[in-house]
């Protein structure tokens, strides 16, 4: 009976076990799996039903190489997966509310005669597909008059804000709380410099080396009972260590590096933004804009690594900051010096002008992926020939995650300004980043190795959203936002034509509420004096802030309140005496530790004095 | 990653490299190490999971626990019947608890079920002695050893019963983070 109840207990714990790895992401699960303190055939028989019941998709892929390759490596598969997701939403509801009820509007394209598709609209975007429902100019003004009144330009715009703001929210949300685990609840002394003193390991089997590993056990088995001098050991020990002595001259030198390949980098970035610039005129004929842009984002980073050998920073993760802050760059202002044309030149060149706009941004989706595709071909099937038969030497490549994390990020941005001006954009990139999935994973498994320095893949993480959302998202919704609030929608075609702006969509139906349900003036009221109004938003801003304000003093008053529960409880008053032999113990071991440390380094550790000590605690 | 090995399939490596914190490649290095101790009675084709268990006296004749004062203890606390005798499974346990990757918190399970001779789930008085005598390998004097024990006790007990349980155990080494790299075997 006791036994029954048992094996019932185990099963009904296990259920829980993998009900609550089911509801983790890839990472977390393996991780959690590995840790637990069971044999293994449980934990095997734990992992095939989770895996079962996990519904994610390509959940086995994912594990397969979170497995081989390392959770950093795994975070690049994630985050094609996580911005595949924000497509596949994107084209849903796009197709669902903007482009279904155009076709039951008017179903007939209305090219002009004599334009048939030829092939080479899937490359440039132009042509037969300039009048089909890929780009804004094609899609209508009216209302549909059905079983309700669907007016379908103010289902344009409300379909595109609603799409920004839930993935500005998404990432919002994502960005938090991936801040809170990694930064937050960081135990500042569990990374310590423990590191300094040896790792003694029982793989000893000289006997000399074994007695002197037996003899430093002891002292560590009182240490264990003493525990704070060790902590003060540490940190003297830490100190001592990371001083360094760097005389004048070398310092200068050092500067005059970085400041020389900061130059260098800026300039370079500014140098092809220039040049894009002039090259812009042909931009609408040829594919020249977009292949000049592809080549400078896979050239200039391996200038921009160049330089990183030559400096040497304090530490690797600032190599890394200052490696990735110059690409950002380079991007930045190579998308920026484009948007700039996009919204000042191109809206004055033609009448019709966002599916110019639209084109534009297709090509360049285009030509990145094929770019994206030749760059996996390059960089790594051709350097795994070239490491491994041809220069044995340079030996397997690494992935190299940061590399095409920025990729993908470029890419989605990129989808990000085009949505507003090619609503089926995202079925480009659905395609694009489905595509590119199974060529980096085979590419990954046939032609490198996993990377030899586990890097903080957490930190990592946290980093790659803050970095989408900052520059890369914010700027995309900055340049829709200008061109619904600021531009002039072309005269004669897309769903906002005659309006003076995109947003007089937003008044026109304000003004049609006051006519059509009498009963709603508070609705109407609160847009024209409140949601118009700019000392609204001013105060709402002053409120904003000082709740920031608020929140982070609260947060600096819990640290402190951590630091000193901590120091409770290494005080902890549990026998008062004991406090009082704690202390003289401190005073008496503190320096002999400090000496014996030294000892234990040199290998010569004296039983004797361990001895006389013992009974003066 | 290419490669063709017969001892293996592919879901058991997969399953191996789930569960513990070992690649295909060590998983297969540990096979051989296992297949050295006892030639003639480790098969060499594991695809239909043997039932195969060395027993004690061969485990802890390898070199990386032969001068290891609780080797005994040590694979005891890893075998299903308490007695010693691992199979392959029990044994990539082992060494995957004992590996640099393991977490703290792991070893430091592990680590009481070792230092806990008489396997009730404390560490009493005796536990102790037994454990500090084979560190020190009986140099020192069962007075002294009574009395480092005691002190130990004391120090580390929080709830009065003048025995250590689990959670008393931790906090001791949540204080002192050096004591478990001791709980470092390299293979």
């Amino acid at each position: 009976m006791a036994c029954a109840c048992l094996v019932v207990y185990c099963v009904t714990e296990e259920q829980d076990l993998v009900k609550e790895l089911v509801a983790l992401s890839i990472t977390e699960q393996i991780k959690k799996i590995r840790e637990l303190p069971r044999s293994f055939e449980e934990k095997k028989h734990i992992s095939v039903k989770s895996a079962k019941q996990t519904l994610e998709l390509w959940h086995s892929t994912m594990k397969e190489i979170g497995g081989k390759f390392g959770s950093s490596v795994l975070n690049y598969f994630v985050l094609l997966k996580w911005l595949l997701m924000f497509n596949i939403f994107s084209f849903l509801i796009n197709f669902g509310f903007i482009t279904i009820p155009l076709l039951i509007y008017d179903h007939s394209p209305n090219t002009p005669a004599n334009m048939t598709f030829r092939g080479l609209e899937l490359l440039t975007g132009a042509g037969y597909f300039n009048y089909t429902i890929m780009y804004y100019g094609s899609y209508s003004n009216e209302t549909v008059d059905g079983l309700v009144n669907y007016d379908m330009k103010l289902a344009y715009f409300f379909t595109i804000s609603v799409y920004m703001v839930f993935c500005g929210i998404v990432l919002i949300f994502s960005m938090a709380s991936s801040f809170k685990k990694n930064y937050a609840m960081a135990d500042p002394s569990s990374n310590s410099a423990w590191q300094l003193l040896h790792s003694w390991d029982f793989s000893i089997t000289n006997e000399n080396a074994v007695n002197h590993h037996l003899k430093s056990n002891i002292l560590r088995c009182v240490i264990s009972v003493i525990f704070v001098i060790l902590l003060l050991l540490q940190e003297s020990l830490a100190e001592k260590a990371h001083i360094e002595q760097k005389t004048l001259p070398e310092k200068l030198q050092q500067y005059g590096i970085y400041l020389g390949s900061w130059l260098l980098s800026t300039g370079l970035a500014v140098a092809c933004g220039v040049s894009i610039f002039y090259l812009c005129k042909y931009e609408d004929k040829t594919l020249l804009v977009p292949f000049v842009v592809s080549l400078m984002n896979m050239v200039v980073p391996l200038l921009f690594s160049l330089f990183n050998k030559f400096e040497h920073y304090s530490s690797q993760s600032k190599q890394i900051y200052a490696l990735l802050f110059r690409n950002v760059l380079l991007r930045i202002s190579i998308l920026g010096v484009l948007c700039y044309h996009w919204m000042n030149v191109v809206p004055l060149k033609f009448t019709c002008w966002e599916p110019m706009v639209g084109q534009a941004l297709y090509r360049l989706v285009i030509v990145d992926f094929i770019f994206l595709m030749l760059g996996s071909f390059f960089g790594e099937f051709l350097s795994n020939v070239i490491g491994t038969k041809i220069q044995p030497r340079l030996g397997v490549p690494e992935f190299d995650v940061a590399r095409n994390i920025l990729e993908i990020i470029y890419a989605q941005t990129l989808a990000w300004i085009g949505i507003y001006f090619s609503p089926l954009l995202p079925v480009i990139q659905i395609l694009k980043f489905f595509i590119l999935f199974f060529i980096k994973k085979v590419s990954l498994t046939q032609n490198c190795q996993p990377p030899r320095r586990s890097g903080r893949a957490a930190q990592m993480k946290t980093i790659i959203i803050f970095l989408l959302f900052f520059p890369f998202f914010m700027g995309a919704l900055s340049i829709v936002a200008y061109t619904s609030w600021s531009l002039t929608p072309s005269e004669g075609c897309g769903p906002f034509r005659g309006l003076n702006r995109t947003f007089g969509v937003i008044e026109g139906w304000i003004d049609d509420v006051d006519k059509n349900f009498p009963g709603s003036k508070w609705a109407v009221w609160i847009y024209d004096n409140v949601i118009k109004s700019e000392l609204f938003f001013f105060l709402i801003t002053l409120i904003i802030l000082v709740i920031i304000y608020i929140f982070w003093q609260l947060a600096e008053g819990r640290k402190e309140l951590i630091i000193l529960l901590r120091e409770q409880i290494v005080n902890v008053d549990v026998k008062p005496d004991l406090k009082k032999k704690r202390k003289a113990g401190y005073e008496i071991y503190y320096p002999l530790l400090l000496e014996h440390s030294k000892r234990i380094e040199n290998g010569i550790l004296h039983l004797s004095l361990f001895k006389k000590n013992i009974g003066r605690v | 990653m290419g490669n063709k090995q017969t001892i293996f399939t592919d879901e058991q490596l997969d399953a191996y490299q789930d569960c513990t914190f070992f690649t295909r490649k060590e998983i297969l290095r540990l096979h051989s190490r296992y297949h050295e101790l006892a030639p003639h009675l480790v098969p060499m084709d594991y695809t239909n999971e043997p039932d195969c268990k060395l027993p004690l006296a061969l485990i802890v004749d390898m070199p990386e626990l032969k001068e290891n004062p609780f080797r005994n203890r040590i694979v005891e606390s890893f075998s299903e019947d308490g007695m010693g005798n691992l199979s392959f499974n029990e044994f990539v346990d082992m060494f995957s608890v004992l590996s640099e990757m393991a977490p703290r918190e792991l070893k430091a399970i592990y680590a009481f079920k070792i230092y806990d001779f008489n396997v009730d789930n404390y560490l009493c008085k005796e536990d102790l002695e037994k454990t500090l005598n084979r560190l020190t390998k009986e140099e020192l004097t069962p007075e002294e050893v009574e009395l480092v024990c005691e002190k130990t006790i004391e120090e580390a007990d929080l709830d009065g019963d003048n025995k250590l349980s689990y959670a008393d155990f931790e906090n001791m080494i949540s204080r002192a983070p050096d004591f478990l790299s001791t709980f470092h075997i390299r293979i």
